[in-house]
């Protein structure tokens, strides 16, 4: 985190591209999954800018996916989508403009960022600096630019306000979730709060950042950089940067003395397309619960807390798995605080995932499964290194549960006289741990317990073992 | 149906093109081998009793309308050498009519230009007097037709290519309401202004070649009323626009009235005003070059065409492909491009669209008296070769035709006489009443 004077307030505003999940293309029919592809087939004349082509009908998937994330962010709406031609020459633009709709929704809010305004836009294709060679694929593939107000004022801000988006993305499906999905500029001015009022710094723009990461990298890489600019009695030049991923920093792409003049006109052979209140009202009645309510009614409903509630909900998949455990878990005979359950899945259910790299819906886990686990557990049939084994066995061997415990012997030690037996051989092999404890070293007590425990394979009850050494070292 | 057969009749318009194209250069190609199969096919067909609307009917199609694998230039050095990769939907729909398609045609480059001069590839001479000009910019659509190539041929009217050729080359020419036929297929000059048309000696012709071409396309969304195209319907009263006949040629000028006295014997016709078309012209040079500077943006030589050099620097690639459009094309890109930018667009472009939509109004209110309006199609009879050099005085040579682009009404010109100095009529129609246009008197 990035330490600034006194009196210094960092304005950020985000614009974010997000490719929609649609079938087809945004003008013509042709398919929009271009990952893994060879180049150019994926194309037609209408993507392909071929002289005589014309857009067709504005795909209406696209437009139903953008008016759900409109609503989630609580937009007002514009009644017609009107589309226009905003005029560049680039490689991968393949009719010398790209067609881009004036603002559909409008003011909306997610926490405390305003929405400015959403629309809808053509993505263009990938062009090769390198290579010099283009390939369309990607050219016409549907897109939502989300426009934020620049009501952020930290790194940290930018990054929560992804991540809820991005978990709205997912709740309403409405988003592709591949690698290179999402495309953020991001806008940042460091301005000064002094007794005259606020002196507003330059803006700039660090264009088309790929990760959730490299945003939060790269605008405390702009603070630090800015600071330095103006301790040093230097001005901030406004202009556009571009983001290296692998060093970290931002590097200038060109100076914005004027803005650059798109001639943007009323695409004559596209007209406008009128959405119906009733439209509208019939996708708002089918949204499901959004992340942010979920977590209120999480926490609320099941009385754990907010915090928790806020990492359940930010993955769908986890918040229904809490809901379905506690129920459950419940109906498998324990009852036990909702918080216990909350607190395991963000502890060692997450451990295990976040090693791996994966989310709990790749993992192939299901909540039948885990129940039986924690139910296991939570009688105390088994430790809790024991339930981390059979965990272990569940996502990588894909085992049952109350299977992978036998199997592995997890299941607590019930014989007692077993378990003294392996105490005994431990106070007898490791003599001078014995001789340090008894000397005042609290520590070798806990190398002695850990010697029965790693004896026992897990199965022994640490308490239990406790006893039994304190027992027998006494009566030495 | 003639007792010669389909493919019968083709050979012989063969022979006629070999005979008479190299001296009117009326055609960019002749599918030769293409007709002739196609004629067999249809021959079989019609023995079958399967044939389609137009069997038997012979068709040349502007060079700025996709047919599949051939030649694509629109007139340009651009495109010289580009081969369409997809058929338009005119040129599928009339494959399916079993209509033969003989050829491409000739044009002013990118469809700019009044009298087929403009064309990069090569110049088209009026058959009717081989010293003229054809009229454009489908100068070779209305060639043909004069020549008897083609019972039909398929041109692009943005501000009367397909109906100032047609009145110079003394035959019927159709450009339809705007939104009438699918444009999918035609390279655009300005979208809000183009239109697919049909130049025939036969004004039946035109009407069946019109039923197969119009019609709603889902690759053409401006079609989607295309739907509303009425029927049936009735002329009675016929308005002359006082407008149209300022500067007219004399002899021209007599030759409409007294046509028009003709009418008058049968329908109710009285004189009419629409002041905004003292501004036609300019509206128009201001609508079409920006729409045009937007539709030329794609030529940048890296997917088709004049191929860019890829050792160039970016832009410097891009221009050095773009040098190679005609000047007159430079000068209307500059022009739509200097008017669509942030500081100019008010001074020009923006008053443009406004005196287009007072002229759209001004003529809804006249036809709301009137059931079409009548006068001259074209100011003068067609020049003789670089007698007019001044671009200026060839813009003004539309000045009749062009309000029905602006306000996409159908308009009709049909020819006076067999001279061509007695000029042609041309009357304007309602919104989708392009059946009825094609069909009264």
């Amino acid at each position: 985190m990035v330490e600034l004077r006194d009196g210094i307030k960092v304005k950020i505003g985000l614009e974010i591209h997000v490719q929609l999940k649609t079938s087809s293309k945004l003008f013509c029919s042709c398919p929009t999954d271009y990952r893994d592809k060879p180049a150019n087939v994926n194309i037609c004349p209408i993507c392909t800018g071929q002289p005589g082509a014309k857009p067709m009908g504005l795909n209406s998937k696209a437009l139903e996916q953008l008016l759900k994330i409109g609503l989630a962010l609580g937009c007002g709406f514009n009644h017609d989508v009107v589309v226009m031609r905003k005029h560049y020459f680039y490689p991968d633009l393949p009719t010398g403009f790209q067609r881009t709709s004036r603002s559909i929704g409008y003011e909306g809010k997610l926490g405390k960022i305003r929405i400015r305004e959403i629309h809808i836009e053509e993505d263009p294709g990938r062009y090769e600096l390198r290579q010099g060679t283009v390939d369309y694929n990607r050219a016409g593939v549907p897109l939502v630019e989300i426009v934020t107000e620049p009501d952020m004022e930290s790194p940290e801000d930018a990054r929560l306000f992804l991540d809820e988006l991005d978990a709205i993305l997912n709740y309403l499906d409405a988003g592709r979730d591949e690698p290179g999905s999402l495309r953020v500029d991001a806008n940042i001015s460091i301005n000064q709060q002094t007794d005259h009022g606020l002196i507003e710094g330059t803006r700039v723009e660090i264009k088309n950042i790929n990760s959730f990461k490299g945003v939060f990298d790269a605008l405390n890489y702009e603070i630090v950089r800015q600071n330095n600019v103006l301790r040093r009695g230097g001005k901030i030049e406004r202009e556009t940067r571009h983001f290296d991923e692998s060093t970290g920093s931002t590097v200038s792409l060109r100076k914005k003395e004027t803005e650059e003049d798109y001639r943007y006109m009323p695409d004559p052979d596209v007209p406008p397309i009128l959405i119906s209140e009733d439209r509208i009202l019939k996708i708002k009645e089918k949204l499901p619960e959004l992340p942010r309510q979920k977590a209120e009614r999480l926490e609320k409903q099941y009385k754990i807390k907010q915090d928790g509630a806020w990492i359940l909900s930010m993955d769908m998949n986890l918040a229904k798995l809490f809901e379905e455990l506690v129920f459950k878990v419940e109906s498998k005979g324990v009852i036990i605080d909702a918080q216990k359950i909350a607190s395991w899945i963000r502890g060692p259910l997450k451990k295990q995932l976040n090693y791996r790299k994966i989310t709990y819906a790749e993992s192939c886990l299901n909540s039948e499964w885990i129940s039986d686990l924690l139910v296991m557990f939570f009688k105390d049939e088994l430790t809790d290194r024991g339930a981390e084994q059979v965990l272990i066995a569940m996502i990588d061997k894909k085992e049952n549960p109350r299977e992978a415990a036998e199997k592995m012997n997890l299941l607590k030690s019930k014989d007692q006289g077993e378990v003294e037996r392996f105490v005994d051989e431990v106070l007898s092999s490791q003599k001078k741990a014995v001789d340090d404890y008894l000397a005042g070293n609290e520590k070798s007590l806990n190398f002695l317990i850990g010697q029965v425990i790693k004896a026992t394979k897990g199965r022994a009850d640490s308490k239990v073992v406790k006893e039994l050494i304190l027992k027998k070292i006494k009566k030495e | 149906m003639s007792i010669d057969s389909v493919e019968e009749k083709i050979h012989q318009k063969l022979d006629l093109i070999k005979k008479k194209d190299h001296e009117i250069n009326a055609f960019i190609e002749v599918y030769e081998q293409d007709a002739v199969n196609q004629a067999r096919e249809v021959d079989k067909r019609i023995k079958e009793g399967k044939a389609g609307p137009l069997a038997g009917i012979i068709v040349g199609i502007k060079n700025n309308i996709a047919i599949k694998g051939k030649l694509l230039t629109c007139g340009s050095e651009i495109l010289k050498t580009h081969h369409a990769t997809y058929d338009a939907t005119v040129v599928k729909k009339l494959k399916e009519a079993d209509a033969i398609i003989i050829g491409s045609l000739n044009m002013d480059e990118f469809a700019c230009g009044s009298d087929g001069t403009y064309s990069r590839i090569k110049i088209t001479k009026n058959p009717l007097d081989l010293e003229r000009v054809p009229g454009g910019s489908s100068a070779g659509s209305g060639a043909a037709v004069a020549a008897g190539f083609c019972d039909a041929t398929l041109g692009s009217d943005t501000g009367g290519s397909v109906r100032c050729p047609a009145a110079f080359c003394n035959s019927y020419g159709f450009k339809p309401t705007y939104g009438a036929v699918s444009r999918y297929g035609l390279s655009d000059m300005a979208m809000s202004l183009d239109q697919i048309g049909i130049i025939s000696k036969d004004k039946e012709i035109v009407k069946k070649v019109f039923s197969v071409i119009s019609g709603k396309d889902e690759k053409d969304q401006t079609t989607q009323l295309a739907e509303n195209l009425k029927k049936e319907g009735e002329i009675k009263r016929i308005g002359i626009p006082v407008e149209f006949f300022e500067s007219i040629d004399g002899r021209i000028e007599k030759a409409v009235r007294s046509r028009i006295k003709e009418l008058e014997s049968n329908f109710e016709v009285e004189e009419v005003s629409i002041p905004t078309l003292k501004y036609t012209v300019p509206i128009y040079q201001l609508v079409m070059a920006a729409e045009l500077s937007s539709a030329l943006q794609r030529y940048d030589g890296l997917r088709y065409g004049l191929a860019a050099d890829r050792n160039d620097e970016l832009y410097s690639a891009f221009a050095n492909v773009r040098e190679h459009f005609g000047n007159e094309i430079k000068r209307r890109i500059m022009i739509g491009t200097y008017i669509t930018m942030k500081e100019f667009k008010d001074a020009w472009y923006t008053q443009a669209l406004k005196a287009r939509e007072r002229m759209k109004i001004e003529f809804k209110e006249v036809m709301g008296k009137v059931d079409i309006v009548a006068g001259p199609a074209m100011p003068m009879p067609p020049w003789k070769f670089n007698e007019i050099s001044d671009p200026l005085q060839l813009y003004a040579a539309d000045t009749l035709t062009i309000a029905a682009n602006l306000t996409g009404l159908p308009a009709l010109v049909e020819p006076l006489s067999d001279s061509i100095f007695d000029g042609a009529i041309q009357f304007y129609g309602r919104h989708f009443d392009d059946f009825i246009l094609l069909s009264f008197d």
